[in-house]
């Protein structure tokens, strides 16, 4: 049987993109059935949701990454909260990652001219694109749904939640369709998306923390997620906001796409400048130059973060703390996040989660240097691959150091105001933290370039989520000490709660030492390799 | 380019270099093979490049062209024997080898981000130095746009940028692997008088190619590469010698059978028109013809491109 061209390419893009799909697609179910679980077993009598919600009534700071609870006393609106809160942002991630691989990244490799010139059309192209990534979206929609149902939720209110928490994905579908006529080129696409992305976040932020400004919740897709209020009073009249708003964006970038020259954006870019001689020196000052706004990027979005939760911790102060929610607490190390530093400590674990994708991300950019083969022209040169690997590591640590000290200064500076009365020497330490950890991401993610490069970028990400969704889930579902202690986020001291683990910091350091060393080592012995 | 400011090359003697004596070849390569899983890339190469020399390097697709160089560079790892540069372990010690070598990739993979004066600039500050007046001159002979961005260039024009970069080395070795795949014939003109002067100056130049009428350009030696294999090595007289020479011979009558003559073969049969090919001595056939009355006979030698593809169909 002969299949159409565009059910052919629709089916390439979904495959393309299986890596991610059943990597998010297991997070979603995973985080969709243990969060149910979880509240059915640690809150069983309404006595103890009682104490739960009378915990977290008014209080803002935990709204910070996973939004604002509207019904915290069923098993439903609890979920709906906890799995409908984080996994949107996942959602939009995922939706503006799909859309330029699948609408841009072939036009980057030259690969779509082929395409253009067979007797395809360009509507075929791009609808097989969005309609791989649609079955992509499907995939998520079943993933959480079966998630939550194992998790014993009703099917007709799962559907619903799941349908809420993966709408932010068809709206970033559309407006990474939509990038990605105007950038030049992928990366600029996924910058610009990115950046979309993190306002919204931020505006989110702003609309559940202040007591004044929840109107905003209607102005983001994430927003518009929190307003269809699965499991408490649902409004699925909110639904045409994303589905209109994805409709839109697409059908732009539709008729965007039929219009413009393949292989550019409708954005216009320098195609050439004097020479600006800085950062020329060496390869690892060359890997700066390329990587600064990348750099400037994370530091301006973790700077942000690290401010507001500085300016929340002090919100917690005053509301009570149920028995449960205090057994809870105590399997994460046993603080009190009704204490600024109580909650500053457990928010930098978020950040040390963030600092390690940024040092994958430093390694994929090595990969990414040989992938494409420039490597070839480096080390063609008298340069010799231990250094130009070791530079490149040095400048991720940097990077990794310079973001948490960032971070911890800036939390200073949000407590400070709000009189929280954390010293300053404290708070740098709780910055610097976040460091051993991530380093030691890093180099694994060394490691597995070394060892395996066409893998390595997708196998470092999955090592850090694999051990930080472990370690939240190992303390609810009450694994043994020693298979918990396999996740490095275990070993991170919630500072400034309590002490720096220091020993543990030390030992995390030592062994991304040797790691970093064999890494390198190994490197030096193989084969380059291509993409 | 006027902005743009270098040091002299560090050093730029033939003297021999660490590990190696003024007596080494610019290339010598024994037993050199590279498998990759069940693929034999490359098998048993023994090759000598003397230096001074422009050696031309000739094999279809996939032959294990660019498998050499990779290895000549110690980008790849041999799975058995080894290369030398100067005598300088090409794997062992690529630093040290790379400070007398400049190479031009088949494929111009250059950052993007960057103009061509930036990465001309860059590229000779990783090396320690460059011959900036002879880089302006090449930039000016290549007709180059030095402030446009590279992902704004062409290939040919990419390509460019790694030639000048390579050439305004000076180094003792270039390694170039199809430098001229998507220059335009103005430009391939550029190239060649270009690597006329590195040979002047007593510059080795390794070429890999698949334009026959540049390697008879500009190659005292040539070796021919088959699935991995040497299957001919000299120079273009030695390679021509060795072959089979076209014949065309014209008898007045009837011509005679000639297909016991030793190391003759006909190839054609046209009325009294025979066309034959012959190799090693002429003799036999000569005395054969003699006792025949002939009317015209032609004798040309074979060139490159029937060496070379006499090679190619040969049990391919």
């Amino acid at each position: 049987m002969t299949h159409s061209p565009a059910f052919t390419l629709a089916r390439r893009t979904f495959a393309d993109s299986r890596g991610r799909n059943v990597g998010y697609g297991l997070l979603f179910a995973l985080v969709a059935y243990a969060q149910p679980a979880a509240y059915r077993n640690d809150y069983p009598t309404l006595h103890d949701r009682l104490g739960f919600v009378h915990a977290f009534a008014g209080n803002a700071s935990v709204r910070l990454f996973y939004g604002r609870p509207l019904d915290l006393l069923t098993v439903g609106g609890y979920s709906a909260w906890r799995v409908g809160g984080i996994l949107a942002i996942f959602a939009g991630a995922w939706g503006m990652l799909a859309a330029a691989r699948a609408l841009r990244a072939e036009e980057d490799s030259g690969r779509v001219e082929i395409l253009v010139a067979e007797p395809v059309s360009r509507r075929t192209l791009f609808l097989a694109g969005v309609l791989g990534c649609l079955a992509g979206v499907a995939l998520l929609w079943v993933a959480l749904l079966v998630g939550l149902l194992a998790g014993g939720l009703p099917a007709g209110g799962s559907a619903y939640l799941a349908l809420a928490t993966v709408a932010p994905a068809m709206v970033f579908l559309g407006l990474g369709a939509l990038a990605c006529q105007l950038a030049p080129t992928r990366r600029v696409a996924l910058e610009l998306t990115g950046g979309v992305l993190l306002l919204t976040l931020v505006i989110r932020v702003v609309a559940d923390t202040s007591s004044s400004l929840g109107r905003l919740r209607w102005v983001t897709p994430l927003g518009w997620s929190e307003e269809l209020r699965a499991f408490a009073g649902p409004r699925p009249a909110v639904l045409v906001l994303p589905a209109a708003l994805s409709c839109l964006s697409l059908l732009a970038a539709g008729a965007l796409w039929l219009g413009r020259d393949v292989g550019s954006g409708l954005l216009s870019t320098r195609e050439s400048a004097p020479p600006s001689l800085r950062w020329l020196s060496s390869p690892a000052a060359l890997a700066f130059r390329e990587e600064r706004w990348s750099l400037a990027g994370w530091l301006a979005g973790s700077g942000f973060f690290a401010l507001i939760v500085g300016l929340i911790s002090t919100s917690v102060a005053s509301a009570g703390i149920s028995s449960s929610l205090r057994r809870q607490l105590r399997q994460l190390g046993g603080i009190s996040i009704t204490r600024p530093a109580g909650y500053i400590g457990l928010s930098f674990l978020f950040f040390v989660l963030a600092f390690s994708l940024f040092a994958c991300s430093q390694v994929a950019a090595v990969r990414h240097e040989e992938a494409e083969e420039r490597l070839e022209a480096l080390l063609a040169l008298p340069v010799s691959r231990s250094r130009w690997l070791a530079g490149r590591l040095g400048l991720a640590v940097a990077g990794v150091v310079g973001l948490s000290l960032f971070s911890g200064l800036l939390a200073w500076a949000g407590a400070a105001v709000q009189g929280a009365g954390i010293p300053l020497a404290t708070m740098v330490e709780a910055g610097l933290n976040c460091a051993p950890a991530a380093i030691l991401f890093l180099s694994i993610a060394a490691l597995l370039y070394a060892l395996v490069p066409r893998a390595s970028t997708a196998a470092a990400f999955a090592v850090v989520s694999v051990s930080f969704v472990w370690q939240l889930l190992s303390a609810i579902v009450g694994a043994p000490a020693w298979l918990r202690d396999l996740s490095p986020f275990e070993h991170v001291g919630l500072v400034p709660a309590q002490p720096l683990k220091g020993a543990a910091a030390a030992v995390m350091v030592a062994v991304a030492a040797l790691v970093a060393v064999v890494a390198v080592r190994v490197f030096a012995r193989r084969d380059l390799v291509g993409p | 380019m006027a902005a743009v400011s270098s040091q002299r090359p560090r050093s730029r003697s033939p003297a021999a270099g660490p590990g190696g004596t003024p007596a080494d070849p610019a290339i010598a390569t024994s037993g050199l093979s590279k498998r990759y899983g069940a693929t034999r890339a490359l098998e048993d190469l023994d090759l000598v490049v003397p230096r001074g020399q422009v050696f031309g390097y000739l094999g279809p697709n996939g032959a294990g062209k660019t498998t050499t160089i990779r290895l000549l560079l110690g980008l790849h790892r041999p799975s058995a024997g080894s290369a030398h540069l100067f005598g300088i372990d090409a794997w062992r010690e690529p630093v040290v080898a790379h400070q007398r070598v400049a190479y031009v990739s088949g494929e111009p993979a250059l950052w993007p981000s960057l103009t061509a004066a930036e990465t001309l600039e860059f590229l000779a500050r990783v090396r320690g130095g460059s011959d900036i007046p002879y880089r302006d001159l090449l930039v000016e002979r290549f007709q180059l746009e030095a402030n446009r961005k590279l992902r704004a260039l062409s290939k040919g024009n990419r390509q460019k940028v790694q030639l000048i970069a390579a050439f305004a080395t000076r180094a003792e070795l270039l390694i170039l692997d199809e430098p001229t795949a998507g220059l335009d014939p103005l430009m391939e003109v550029a190239f060649r008088e270009t690597v006329l002067e590195a040979k002047q100056r007593g510059q080795t130049v390794f070429l890999s190619s698949h334009i026959l009428s540049e390697v008879e350009a500009l190659c005292d030696r040539v070796g021919i590469l088959r699935s991995g294999r040497l299957v001919d090595e000299g120079t273009l007289a030695e390679l021509r010698h060795l072959s089979a020479r076209t014949l065309e011979v014209t008898f007045q009558g009837p011509p005679p059978s000639l297909e016991g003559v030793p190391g003759v073969s006909v190839v054609e049969r046209d009325g009294h028109r025979v066309r034959l090919e012959a190799s090693g001595e002429l003799a036999p056939l000569i005395s054969v013809l003699a006792r025949h009355p002939v009317e015209n006979l032609t004798t040309r030698e074979p060139s490159l491109e029937e060496i070379f593809l006499h090679h190619y169909r040969e049990g391919g």
